[in-house]
């Protein structure tokens, strides 16, 4: 860009500036990213530069406890490395309500988002990031994949250019870069990167910039060059954020960058049904010596907490257990009746649910749900005297507590107005109904589904005989099998 | 002359001084009454309304500063008790602050937090807006009047509160995050459902949950703890 160009183009976003002034934060901070995008897009780098230096202008806001959020952001970093992303969502969140002047927060916070498919809220956290910290590599990196995830490859490239022209360490990024290229399974993530690379190939002929503003920098050994040298931040300044304007202010702000935001609309939020399975709630280490342990890793995940609804509220908890690898849930049917509406947790996974079949005697309810899973419970087929004295697991929701794990023995067996239970020692307590009673093998021999009051540890599940013989079990299904060894 | 004037005076005097209540309770009504019309314009975005309410809030007259030394001083008493987590010390504190300095914004503001956290919830309410009254831009005290009312499972000005709590925050990106783990994380459903509304009232990015999460604590108590006295889940901190 011309010299007379630059001033001019200072001008406008000065004049801009200076009329955004009422409107909505965000829609400043927006403009000036989009603006960096389409001059690194047109490879001005002094049209950059300039809407870079607009951006350091802007007021700062307010800083936050920054002793108190750093535990918080080396919490976050901690799950993110172990791909737990929930957690790290919790953790990044914390650190930015403590910290929202902390740059890095904010854009791992937004690293974050994109990782959980959450484009939009990722977007908003790195262009914020970036009014923060605007020659922050890491960030513009990130932007430039949200574009790319929504289909946006022209401003994908953009955004990664600009990660290139800040990086501190290009060849590095280069290959980042490279990596993107290669390996993204989004079409315009891959192009982006793509773009991006060509376009920063080393120019034989290096000439220096049109203003001394910016200083050409030597070509790396490596075959992609930066075209402007990295340029550190000025020191931020800890002055208060004017009084903020709200979204709903910035209508006037919105049209005049309409334009800007197009392709936003095309962005998609998370998919609907089931949410991406984390191995969070496992333990790190197995104890082989523990059946315990090891039937509590392997049912926790087909273990379900039901939630129903009525009125629009939450109404009940109760239990249930994954019997199909297509989403079926068994759970009592007093759980139920009276829902207008349901949803299920069984692991990490989460699904709205509906009743697929009920009956009153035996106490039962098949939900159906979205929820796709490899493996699911298999039934036990026994009912005789060689059960009793066996160890059992129970698993479910007690109050609430999601998860609980409890031990016994197989008590007796029990036929109580024509349906066949198994009395058991292991506790159970309301929200545990519906949930699974576990034999050492591993499969299901019970449904917990009532307690003796005036005993101790009396309690009772529905036999799984009774599911297996009843009109909610499925063959092609359900799996069921008889007892096993020992 | 002089003894009938005299007796005028007296007597307009003693009618002032008899009718100061009234006039200061009316003052009040027409205060509550404004800051309940900023909760119902928010809850559907009238900019234009909320403002201009707003506007003749903050023209409306202030109280009168009898000791503001002695509020200084029973509001760091105030302090230090809410640091240590006793709400009765930090109560009656912060009831002395608010009496000896009425206009006292932070000192009333933070009687309504503990109110609030004594579940008090009619006096949280009055003393917030009064808050409110006195500064009707303090996004914290909109934003404890809104787990006031969502506790109370008043949606409606549970979403008018938040809408407000957003409009007037210093930063709106920190608000927002802090709404989203409201909409996200909250276990009270009217309060989770007031933050989520809020965020779709200004088309912010939000997941809806399809479980919602559960209380943290669902009345777990010490075992000596007799039963019934066990209080119900706090609500997560105040930003």
């Amino acid at each position: 860009m011309k010299p007379v160009l630059a001033t001019l183009a200072s001008m406008i976003a000065l004049a801009f500036a200076a009329s955004v002034d009422a409107a909505g934060q965000y829609e400043t901070i927006d403009y000036y990213v989009q603006q960096m995008i389409a001059q690194a897009n047109a490879s001005d780098a002094i049209g950059v530069q300039t809407f870079r230096e607009q951006m350091e202008n802007l007021r700062r806001p307010e800083a936050g406890d920054s002793a108190k959020a750093q535990p918080f952001r080396q919490q976050g970093l901690e799950q993110l490395a172990r791909n737990n992303l929930k957690e790290a969502l919790t953790a990044f969140r914390q650190a930015f309500i403590t910290d929202p002047a902390d740059p890095e927060i904010a854009g791992q916070l937004g690293q974050t988002y994109l990782r959980l498919h959450r484009f939009k809220e990722a977007e908003r956290l790195s262009v914020y990031a970036l009014s923060l910290a605007p020659a922050r590599s890491a960030t513009w990196l990130v932007l430039g994949e949200v574009y790319g995830q929504t289909g946006d490859a022209h401003r994908a490239a953009g955004a990664f250019t600009n990660a290139y022209r800040f990086a501190k360490d290009p060849p590095q990024l280069a290959e980042q870069l490279r990596q993107l290229a290669a390996t993204s399974n989004v079409e315009a993530v891959r192009a982006g990167a793509q773009q991006t690379l060509q376009s920063t190939r080393p120019d034989p002929n290096p000439k220096p910039a049109a203003t001394p503003v910016l200083v050409p920098q030597p070509a790396p050994t490596t075959s992609v060059a930066p075209t402007v040298a990295p340029k550190p931040s000025p020191n931020a300044g800890d002055t208060a954020l004017a009084d903020a304007a709200s979204a709903g202010k910035s209508t006037v702000a919105g049209a005049v960058f309409g334009s800007l935001k197009r392709g936003l609309e095309n962005l998609t939020g998370q998919p609907n049904g089931a949410t991406p399975a984390s191995d969070s709630s496992r333990p790190q280490a197995l104890n082989a010596d523990s059946p315990g342990q090891r039937i509590y890793q392997q049912s926790i995940p087909l273990t379900c907490l039901i939630v129903t609804f009525r009125n629009g509220k939450t109404d009940n908890l109760g239990s249930g257990l994954l019997v199909s690898t297509d989403g079926l849930v068994i759970t009592n049917n007093h759980v139920v009746e009276k829902a207008d509406n349901l949803a299920v947790k069984c692991g990490e996974r989460e699904s709205a649910a509906s009743v697929r079949k009920r009956s009153k005697e035996p106490d039962l309810a098949l939900l159906a749900t979205s929820l796709q899973v490899k493996n699911s419970f298999v039934l036990n087929e026994t009912y005789n005297q060689d059960l009793i004295g066996r160890d059992v697991f129970v698993i479910g929701n007690p109050y609430g507590l999601e998860g609980t794990f409890s031990t016994g023995v197989i008590s007796g067996l029990r036929e109580i107005e024509g349906v066949r239970y198994i009395q058991i020692s292991a506790p159970v307590s309301p929200g545990n109904s519906g949930g699974p009673v576990i034999l050492r093998d591993g499969t299901v021999i019970g449904i917990a589904a009532m307690g003796l009051k005036a005993g101790q540890n009396l309690n009772f599940a529905i036999a799984s005989t009774e599911v297996i013989a009843s009109r909610l079990f499925d063959p092609t299904r359900m799996k069921s099998r008889p007892l096993s060894g020992k | 002359m002089n003894a009938r004037y005299f007796l005028l005076v007296a007597s307009l005097s003693m009618a002032a001084w008899m009718l100061a209540p009234l006039a200061a309770a009316q003052s009040s009504e027409q205060n509550r009454y404004y800051i309940q019309q900023m909760i119902e314009l928010a809850t559907t975005n009238d900019d234009h309304g909320v403002t201009t309410t707003q506007r003749v809030l903050e023209q409306s007259p202030k109280p009168a500063s009898a000791d503001p030394s002695g509020a200084r001083a029973a509001s760091q008493r105030g302090l230090a008790a809410l640091e240590q987590n006793e709400l009765e010390t930090a109560l009656r504190a912060f009831q002395q602050a608010s009496q000896a300095d009425p206009g006292n914004v932070e000192a009333v503001n933070y009687l309504g937090l503990i109110y609030r956290k004594l579940n008090r919830f009619q006096e949280a309410e009055n003393a917030l807006q009064q808050a409110l009254a006195l500064e009707p831009t303090r996004a914290v005290a909109w934003f404890q009047l809104a787990q006031v009312y969502g506790l109370q499972n008043d949606a409606r000005r549970a979403l008018g509160a938040l809408a407000n709590t957003y409009r007037f925050a210093q930063n709106p990106m920190r608000a927002e995050e802090i709404l989203r783990n409201i909409a996200e994380n909250e276990a009270a459903d009217t309060l989770r459902n007031a933050a989520l509304e809020t965020l779709r009232l200004y088309r912010l990015p939000v997941e809806a949950v399809i479980v919602p999460p559960l209380p943290a604590n669902p009345g777990i108590a010490p075992l000596n703890v007799p039963p019934g006295s066990v209080r119900a889940p706090s609500i997560r901190p105040a930003p």
